[in-house]
């Protein structure tokens, strides 16, 4: 295990918990950060690379749980939460929201290791989602206006004709522009095209069914 | 030539003058009455002869000339003589004429005038006398040579006409030329005179010559009348008529001088005689007559210059006659007295009472006696008075007067002058009050002055030396033995010595010496004489004077005494003390500077006059010298006072700092006389001052960085100083006074600022020390705690002079108290509010932080040990933080129980009852939802008990939620907790809670830490409570009671000695 490969993030108000934490990533060879604060955490530079966090629920400045809520909106890396006292529902509302884990000090070893290694494996699954789905829109973005409406039409199921009627244009200019269209996005077949489309969430304006009856 | 053509005469006179020739040749040939005779008179010769006495003898050739030509035409025209004959003729004429003229001139030896008798005779005899010898001898002989006439015949005939021709036309000629450029006015009276004169002369020299009368001589009288009145003028134009009057009865032959042509020779010469008498009487008598106006004319000049003088001398003169009445006053006179002789008479008294009247009123009488008694007897008559001028002022007169006698001796006439004094005697007056001021003077002088003659001898001594040698004035001549016997005997030999030799050289001389006064004492005297010398330079007198300089010689001696004090005083005080000129050459340096110097500066003695400048700059470190340089320099030019201060060079080549303080001397005029200066050494004084400074530096260093605000206030309150700790806390300057007093206006907490100032302003007042805990503004605008102390520091006299204050930062340790006791507020909170489950469960966090730490950190430990090599630092490391939490969770759970035994510190002597009520009213709201009635049977007048009142509260709260919780079940029949407190005996109070619940099923376990017989508990209550209680020195028990439910009970002993029970 490379130690730069991963960071784990430590946000705790006791200093000893920090610490003793920290030692015991050290032992397992894995690099940590701590905070004192959610504050401390979210004004701190953060390296870009897969992670996780270590959470402690009574925290000085907001509440472990609000602040799980209030990263939620953005790419943060999975929460393992552990607590003084944990009680059922707080526990639930952790991982209803995605917590990966829900510690109650004091944690085995092996839990808590169990619990990172799980974390930091669902974050690096997300990251090279995140980069691929990077990928295709940029892809998307170099289409031209008219590739972009060639595009729902192609992956709704239209045929040629279908389509360039829908646009009112010649068939064999609708061939160029799916031609195009099949290029820039890398698509390997139709199959692989429409897969793109699902993950840019690329609305199937028309099914061919539909089309068809309008047809 | 040139000369000659150079000296030509005016053409138009030479003109004239031949014109004038011809003529007088026309008239000569017209009285040539008797054939062969030739001329009888010849008028030439007196032309030609008065032409060349007037005309300068350069000009002679150009005459001469002239009459050559006339003579020729004449010649032409009259005489056809041959040319030859007529050349010898005015050969002859000329040399008469030139004769004549040159011995005219020579005799009169001055311009001739023709005006004295001399010059009369002088012409006479030789212009009409003997010049014409030469032209009669001349003319003569050629006649006789060329056979015409007889040389005897011929010469006397020739010469008469020529003396004739002279004596008549010489004298007009003369009158007519010299008189041609003036104009003689004549009066009126003249004029008719001359006219009556001239018909007169006329009618008798017709008559006379034309026979009808017997002698032309006849025509004398009015001739010579002629002659008298109107001289030389009237002689020649008579003359001229009368030889007209004479040619023209010749030729009409109606003459006494016509006759038979054998007598006609004699005619001739009786005419020529006549005239020549008639001429020669004419010009005589003209010339005396002239010669008597001359006289007069001088006679009246001189006597119109007497007048003036005697008018115009600068005196008064004047005249009396023998009786003494005045007959003549001078001018002058006459204007000082403003009246003439003439006026004296108008005044009704004898003309000498009139005078006599015009003198001063003091001198008059003495004035008339005297004028009276020269008048009787003749003596000279002089006095002095004083004369009233015209305007009534007096002058002082001084008059003399002397008679003047006739042959008889007889007195004729007085005559006096009289001169004006008044000046004279005014200043006579001044110089004898001037000299009677100067003899008072030498008199009144307070020092002795005589005066000696050059042998010796003495000539005067004033008074004063006279009265002091006991002397009278008249017998001042011994003075000199009596004098020398006063001198002290120590001093007379020097004195004798002394006085002997200047008199004998000459020399001023000057001495002190001591006298003798008339009581006996002797005082101290100067003698000085010196010489009065003449222009020669020998001696006149010998002027001594002595003077009394006894007080002066005593202050002398004092003075040169106190300056020898001083002197020794200067030299011995030990600075060292300068003075120099405005131009900065030296005047005096004390001794010690002096010695300083020569130690210092090798040649000092060379040097002569050291500028000031010059030995400082030897003297003074090389580092001060060009700053004193350039301070005394500055100094001198503007001539303001100055100190400085510098090393200087010691004996000993060390260098010791001194300071010298430079000051100006001004004279009356406030110019600059003198610089003096002082320079003392102050080596020790300024090593002291840097000690000190370096100390008050460190001091104030140490002020600046101890880490608490430090300042200073004024009896007043106003802040005087802050350290740069406090002034960097407000974020300003410490100079920035203005700014510094709004930072202290808004320094404090708005909650505290009212105390605060209060406070200080009683602690200034009273003067007791301040003391007080309170929030300071920062310059951030964050509040920080200080604990602030000031305190008076007091004068001699009690008085506070300053307050001086710390004000140290507590800000972190306040926050940490207040967290702390926050923290047990917020437990104390939960444990009265919060049932026991949550009181664990926090209790249960507190514990569970460290237990987390440890058990994370044994792991890490573990594996650490466990790896490959096994790391044992870090081991270590985490062994030791286990330690450290472990002891950290026993921390925690020791503080659990400090939080529930706390000490006596936090007790107060409360009421239970007081308690009691403020818990039920504390769960008014959990009982009532649990529709529980809550009895309490408070015993009143209970004495108040020292207690922890949160721990009490928190005691009672869980015996009641106990109770509470045991009467859930319970069903049927009321729900009542009753709370009882009473007096238990002497020394405690009581207190009991029961309830109808379920009562304890095991009271023997109940006070066992987690026994629990709840669903949700940690059995820690009791236990607690237990602990609680017996910290508070009291015992809490249970039971059950016999019905159903259960009571707990505890007492808590009265405040006897709560202070040692506690700590049990």
């Amino acid at each position: 295990m490379t130690t730069d490969d991963h960071i784990v993030f430590i946000v705790d108000d006791d200093a000893r918990i920090r610490e003793a934490l920290g030692e015991l990533l050290a032992s397992h060879g894995m690099r940590a950060l701590a905070f004192g604060s959610a504050g401390d955490y979210i004004g701190a530079e953060k390296p870009d690379v897969p992670s996780c966090i270590i959470l402690d629920v009574e925290l000085p400045d907001i509440n472990g749980l609000d602040l799980q809520r209030q990263i939620a909106k953005g790419n943060h890396p999975p929460i393992v939460f552990i607590t003084g006292h944990g009680d059922i529902p707080s526990s639930v509302r952790a991982i209803k929201h995605g917590a990966v884990d829900f510690l109650t000090k004091p944690f085995s070893d092996a839990n808590l290791m169990a619990a990172i290694d799980a974390a930091i494996a669902q974050d690096r699954e997300k990251r090279s989602a995140r980069a691929e789905l990077g990928v295709l829109r940029r892809r998307y973005l170099e289409l031209t206006p008219r590739e972009r409406e060639v595009l729902p039409l192609v992956v709704s199921g239209l045929l040629n004709k279908q389509a360039a009627a829908e646009l009112g244009i010649s068939e064999v200019t609708l061939e160029i522009h799916r031609r195009n269209v099949m290029q820039k996005m890398a698509a390997a077949s139709l199959a692989d095209l429409v897969r793109i489309a699902e993950r840019l969430e690329i609305p199937i304006t028309h099914s061919r069914r539909t089309g068809g009856t309008r047809v | 030539m040139m000369s000659v053509w150079s000296r030509r005469p005016h053409f138009l006179h030479l003109g004239l003058f031949t014109a004038a020739y011809v003529l007088g040749c026309g008239f000569a040939q017209a009285l040539a009455i008797v054939p062969g005779t030739g001329i009888s008179i010849w008028p030439p010769s007196g032309l030609f002869m008065a032409t060349l006495i007037l005309a300068s003898r350069h000009s002679w050739p150009w005459w001469v000339l002239g009459g050559c030509l006339a003579e020729l035409f004449s010649n032409a025209l009259w005489f056809h003589n041959p040319l030859s004959v007529a050349l010898l003729i005015y050969t002859g004429n000329v040399l008469e004429a030139v004769a004549g003229a040159w011995l005219v001139t020579w005799a009169c030896r001055r311009p001739f005038r023709l005006e004295t008798l001399q010059e009369v005779l002088t012409l006479v005899v030789l212009g009409a006398g003997i010049a014409p010898v030469a032209s009669a001898t001349v003319g003569s002989a050629t006649l006789a040579w060329f056979g015409m006439q007889t040389f005897a015949a011929a010469w006397p005939l020739f010469w008469l006409g020529d003396a004739t021709g002279v004596l008549i036309v010489a004298p007009l000629a003369l009158a007519v030329l010299q008189n041609c450029g003036g104009r003689t006015q004549l009066s009126a009276a003249r004029w008719m005179e001359a006219c009556v004169l001239g018909l007169i002369f006329l009618g008798v020299a017709a008559l006379s010559l034309s026979g009808h009368l017997p002698s032309a001589y006849i025509v004398m009288p009015p001739l010579l009348w002629a002659a008298v009145r109107f001289e030389f003028k009237g002689a020649a134009v008579a003359l001229t008529l009368l030889a007209l009057i004479t040619v023209v009865f010749t030729i009409s032959g109606t003459s006494q001088f016509v006759g038979d042509p054998e007598f006609q020779k004699q005619m001739q010469f009786a005419l020529q005689l006549f005239l020549a008498i008639s001429a020669f009487s004419v010009l005589t008598v003209a010339a005396v007559s002239r010669q008597h106006q001359q006289a007069l004319l001088t006679l009246r000049d001189s006597e119109r210059e007497l007048s003036q003088l005697v008018d115009m001398v600068p005196s008064h003169v004047w005249r009396l006659t023998p009786d003494g009445e005045p007959t003549f006053f001078n001018k002058r006179m006459i204007d000082f007295l403003g009246l003439d002789v003439a006026d004296l008479d108008k005044r009704g008294m004898s003309r000498l009472e009139a005078v006599i009247e015009t003198i001063h009123p003091d001198e008059a009488i003495g004035f008339g006696d005297a004028l009276r008694r020269s008048l009787a007897t003749g003596e000279n008559f002089a006095l002095r008075y004083r004369l009233r001028r015209a305007d009534g002022v007096y002058h002082w007169m001084s008059s003399r007067a002397e008679p003047m006698r006739d042959q008889n001796g007889r007195i004729v006439q007085w005559y006096g002058l009289c001169h004006d004094i008044d000046d004279q005697m005014h200043a006579e007056e001044a110089l004898r009050r001037s000299e009677r001021e100067l003899q008072q003077l030498v008199d009144a002088l307070p020092v002795h002055v005589w005066s000696w003659t050059p042998d010796g001898k003495l000539a005067y001594v004033n008074k004063r030396s006279l009265e002091e040698l006991g002397l009278s004035g008249a017998n001042f001549e011994g003075s000199t033995m009596v004098a020398q016997k006063l001198v002290h005997p120590e001093d007379a030999p020097e004195v004798l010595r002394t006085s002997a030799n200047c008199l004998k050289a000459g020399d001023a001389f000057m001495m002190r010496y001591r006298r003798r006064c008339k009581d006996g004492s002797y005082r101290w005297m100067e003698g000085r004489c010196e010489p009065l010398r003449d222009q020669d330079g020998t001696i006149v007198h010998w002027y001594q004077v002595s003077i009394d300089i006894d007080d002066q010689m005593h202050a002398e001696e004092a003075l040169r005494r106190s300056e020898r004090q001083l002197q020794q005083m200067i030299d011995a005080v030990p600075v060292r003390i300068w003075s120099v000129r405005p131009t900065g050459g030296p005047i005096y340096f004390n001794k010690r500077y002096q010695d300083h110097f020569r130690a210092v500066i090798p040649n000092f003695d060379a040097l002569g006059e050291p500028r000031i400048e010059t030995l400082l700059q030897e003297l003074i470190h090389p580092e001060d010298a060009s700053e004193v340089q350039c301070t005394l320099r500055n100094c001198f030019d503007t001539g303001g006072g100055s100190a400085m201060r510098f090393r200087w060079r010691e004996k000993d080549g060390a260098y010791r700092w001194a300071e010298c303080r430079v000051e100006p001397r001004r004279d009356q005029d406030g110019v600059i006389a003198e610089w003096y200066g002082v320079s003392l050494d102050i080596d020790h004084e300024v090593r002291a001052q840097e000690a000190l400074r370096e100390r008050e530096r460190e001091l104030s260093l140490l002020v600046e960085m101890v880490p608490s605000h430090l300042w200073r206030v004024s009896p007043e309150g106003e802040t005087t100083f802050a350290n740069k700790h406090m002034a960097d806390y407000f974020g300003l300057d410490v100079e920035d006074k203005p700014r510094m007093e709004a930072v202290f206006n808004t320094m404090f907490h708005p909650d505290e600022v009212d105390e605060v100032w209060d406070v200080f302003a009683r602690c200034l007042r009273t003067g007791e020390p301040f003391s007080m805990t309170y929030r300071l503004r920062r310059h951030d605008g964050v509040y920080r705690w200080m604990s602030g102390r000031a305190e008076p520091m007091r004068d001699e006299s009690g008085r506070i002079v300053q307050w001086f204050g710390l004000c140290h930062d507590i800000d972190n340790q306040v926050r940490a108290e207040e967290a702390l006791r926050r923290a047990s507020e917020r437990l104390a909170r939960a444990t009265q509010a919060a049932s026991l489950a949550e009181l664990s469960a926090s209790i249960g966090h507190e514990v569970n932080q460290p237990l987390a730490a440890i058990v994370a950190n044994s792991q890490a430990c573990h594996r650490w040990l466990s790896a490959e090599p096994p790391n044992v630092e870090r081991a270590k490391i985490t062994a030791e933080r286990i330690t450290r939490d472990a002891n950290s969770a026993a921390d925690v759970v020791s503080r659990i129980r400090a939080l529930f035994r706390q000490t006596t510190n936090a007790k107060s002597s409360e009421n239970i009852n007081r308690v009691i009520s403020e818990v039920c009213r504390l769960m008014a709201d959990e009982i009532a939802a649990k529709d529980i009635r809550v009895e309490t049977n408070l015993e009143p007048d209970l004495p108040p008990v020292a207690l922890d009142c949160v721990q009490v509260q928190q005691v009672l709260v869980n015996l009641i939620r106990n109770g509470i919780e045991a009467m859930e079940a319970v069903v049927e029949g009321a729900r009542a907790l009753q709370i009882r407190s009473s007096r238990d005996d002497l020394h405690a109070i009581r207190v009991e809670v029961r309830d109808t619940g379920t009562g304890f099923k095991d009271a023997d376990r109940v006070f066992e830490p987690f026994f629990t017989t709840k669903q949700h508990g940690m059995g820690m209550g009791l236990a607690i409570c237990r602990s609680i209680i017996e910290s508070h020195g009291g015992s809490l028990w249970t039971a059950n009671d016999e019905a159903r439910g259960a009571t707990v009970a505890f007492t808590l002993p009265l405040a006897t000695n709560g202070g040692s029970a506690t700590m049990s």
